[in-house]
């Protein structure tokens, strides 16, 4: 795994086209290898914010510094390169390809990866699935999987190339109760054990509670930060 | 230093063999296309992904694939098939050298004469023949006589030795030596004994039992000559015109005889007169002596170019016709590829948050876009091939020319170039998915 990375945010600013404001975060530190739940009502920009330290969405204004490198300062090959090469993504959708089956889609990152790289991504997906439950499993295809086991396969392929980030955008919003627990227990003991930094968006409370530091944000402006 | 490698390479490139050469065109054409998939998909493994896309959409796909399949086989077919149709005709007519006719058409002419159609022909008087029969460069002057069928197979009378040039030996029997035998074609439909009783003209107005119970007995059967000539049944010239109460071309005393010497003054007119000289060369002063007011010279090869000419001109208006067609189903099948993409826009964008650059994005869709073309262009192929075949059964059935089409690097070189134009243009839907904003389609 590699090494966990801080993040600080400075002056972050997200806009409209219009100037209209969608999220502003002043100041932001999470410690390496730390934890954060951002939460918040629909449309507070809580997801805006999660792509923003992900390099997907390019601020107006601000910096987002992982470790030494701004990602706000880059261009956008070079943000993607980070992706790849730091940042695991959880979606709320799961977002896999129905058409591939478990390794197949946790170890996606093989496709696009140097060829160096591709045994070991493939060697960490399938030993990531197996500490999920999901090792052995032969289907040719996840269209059968349960939203739980789904969403497990989502955070394999979040682990497989080894990052030192894992965002996760409402990761237990389409799961029931009992699973999103289990996910819970999973992602916090994966993350714990590998000391990636964790950041995920979420109304679940008992993830924002177990995640232990909390930024709450309400129309796209930070309301109250409990960084403890 | 640079122009001493071209003479060089010209030099190399001719002492090639021929289907060598060709395989090198075609190789030629399709590399564009090929070069275009190396530059997208270097580096990266995104077959699998290609591979859902297939899936995913499969009922487009097969749509797509049917629609570039039948395009490339109707442009490769129709190029097959009239290759195959002016090899087959001028085959046809390789064992006719100089054919001489009264004054008039000469596609007529070469059309009754070599390839046995129907056709009111003026005749050539018998002291025309005279004349050709004793000329010192000819080899042989057939006369033939048309008029009469059996179950719709033209009895065509001519000589022993014409029907020697034509086949060779004889495939089983022997020659006709009486007014009363015949020698079929190789594929006419009778039997070796049969006796046949002709009916007067031909096709559905035979007039059955017009010869007053008159029979041929099959003694003998051609060889295959790839031509009309492959149904006809063949008898003496002199029954032809005995069986039509005409002189038999012979003098009463000498009235059973069979072949030359014929007597001028006994000869009846006759369509024409087939003619071989001595010498290769002696055709062209044979054709350029008997062209005059009473009697025409044709070389059959010369109407057939001519012929070709006029059906290059349709082919070449059909041929552009397929190109537009090709042309107008590569843009259909592009613009639902671009369609389709939208449709799998979230997946190319979740790559694009994972991480996959813009190029990996490409590799996946021009992938997915070169696999339906790949798809579509051997099974192109494969149906050409079933389409020239069952083209040259039919053509060979109505027109009794053998036609033999095939697939050969012609329509190669055709399907390689419209790939490689299709792998081409495959870039367009694929940079177009590349440059889609992945934050959008996320959310969608």
């Amino acid at each position: 795994m590699a090494d966990p990375l801080p993040l600080r945010v400075e002056g972050l600013a997200v806009r409209t086209r219009d100037g209209r404001r969608i999220v502003e975060v002043p100041r932001l530190d999470v410690p390496a290898g730390g934890t954060l739940a951002v939460t918040g009502p629909s449309g507070a920009g809580k997801s805006s914010l999660l792509h923003a330290l992900a390099g997907l969405l390019r601020p107006s204004e601000g910096r987002v510094l992982w470790g030494g490198t701004d990602l706000a300062a880059l261009p956008e090959a070079a943000r993607a390169r980070f992706r790849r090469e730091q940042i695991g993504l959880v979606f709320q959708d799961f977002l896999l390809f129905d058409e591939l089956g478990a390794v197949g889609n946790a170890a996606i990152a093989a496709a696009f990866a140097p060829s160096r790289e591709r045994a070991a991504i493939r060697s960490q997906a399938e030993g990531w699935l197996g500490q999920l439950g999901l090792g052995g499993r032969a289907e040719p295809s996840v269209r059968t999987y349960s939203g739980g086991e789904r969403q497990r396969v989502a955070v394999a392929r979040a682990l497989a190339h080894s990052p030192a980030i894992v965002l996760a955008d409402e990761p237990t919003a389409s799961l029931d109760r009992a699973s999103a627990d289990c996910l819970i227990d999973n992602l916090l003991a994966v993350v714990a054990g590998e000391g990636c930094t964790l950041i995920a968006v979420t109304h679940d409370a008992g993830l924002a509670r177990r995640l232990g530091r909390e930024l709450r944000l309400a129309d796209g402006r930070v309301m109250e930060s409990a960084l403890g | 230093m640079a122009a001493s490698w071209s003479p060089r390479l010209a030099d190399l490139w001719l002492a090639l063999p021929v289907g060598a050469q060709d395989a090198l065109v075609a190789l030629a054409l399709l590399v564009p296309g090929l070069l275009v998939g190396v530059f997208a998909v270097r580096g990266f493994r995104p077959w699998p992904l290609a591979r859902a896309m297939l899936w995913r959409f499969r009922g487009a796909n097969a749509v797509f694939v049917a629609l570039i399949a039948v395009t490339m086989a109707l442009g490769a077919g129709l190029t097959a098939q009239e290759r195959a149709l002016r090899q087959g005709s001028a085959r046809a007519a390789e064992r006719f050298d100089l054919i001489l006719g009264a004054p008039g058409s000469e596609v007529s002419l070469v059309l009754a004469a070599v390839y046995l159609q129907p056709m009111d022909l003026p005749l050539l008087p018998g002291s025309v023949y005279a004349e050709v029969a004793a000329d010192p460069e000819v080899d042989f002057a057939a006369p033939i006589a048309f008029g009469d069928s059996v179950d719709g197979a033209p009895v065509v009378g001519t000589t022993a030795e014409f029907v020697a040039h034509l086949a060779g030996d004889l495939a089983e029997g022997r020659m006709f030596a009486a007014h009363e035998e015949a020698v079929a074609g190789a594929y006419a439909p009778v039997r070796l004994g049969d006796a046949l009783e002709p009916a007067h003209g031909q096709g559905e107005a035979a007039e059955h039992g017009g010869h007053g119970g008159t029979t041929y007995a099959v003694v003998g059967r051609m060889t295959p000559t790839g031509s009309p000539w492959d149904r006809a049944i063949l008898v003496p010239v002199e029954a032809v015109w005995k069986i039509h109460a005409f002189p038999t071309g012979h003098s009463p005393e000498r009235a059973e005889q069979i072949g030359p010497p014929f007597d001028p003054e006994w000869l009846p007119g006759t369509p024409a007169i087939l003619v071989r000289a001595d010498q290769v060369w002696a055709n062209y002063a044979l054709k350029d002596r008997y062209t005059r007011t009473d009697v025409m010279g044709v070389f059959p090869g010369t109407v057939l170019a001519g012929l070709y000419g006029l059906l290059r001109e349709v082919r070449e208006a059909m041929s552009l016709m397929a190109l537009i067609t090709q042309g107008l189903v590569v843009v259909a099948v592009l613009a639902g590829l671009t369609l389709l993409v939208r449709v799998f826009a979230r997946g190319l964008a979740l790559l694009r948050a994972l991480g996959a650059p813009r190029r990996f994005v490409l590799a996946v869709v021009w992938s997915y876009a070169a696999a339906l073309v790949g798809l579509g262009a051997a099974l192109g192929l494969g149906l050409a091939w079933i389409v020239a075949t069952l083209l040259s059964r039919i053509v060979t059935a109505r027109t009794e020319v053998l036609v033999t089409a095939r697939i050969g690097w012609t329509e190669a070189q055709l399907v390689a170039g419209f790939a490689s134009l299709a792998l081409l243009l495959a870039l367009l839907p694929a940079i177009l998915a590349g440059r889609r904003p992945p934050l959008e389609d996320l959310r969608a």
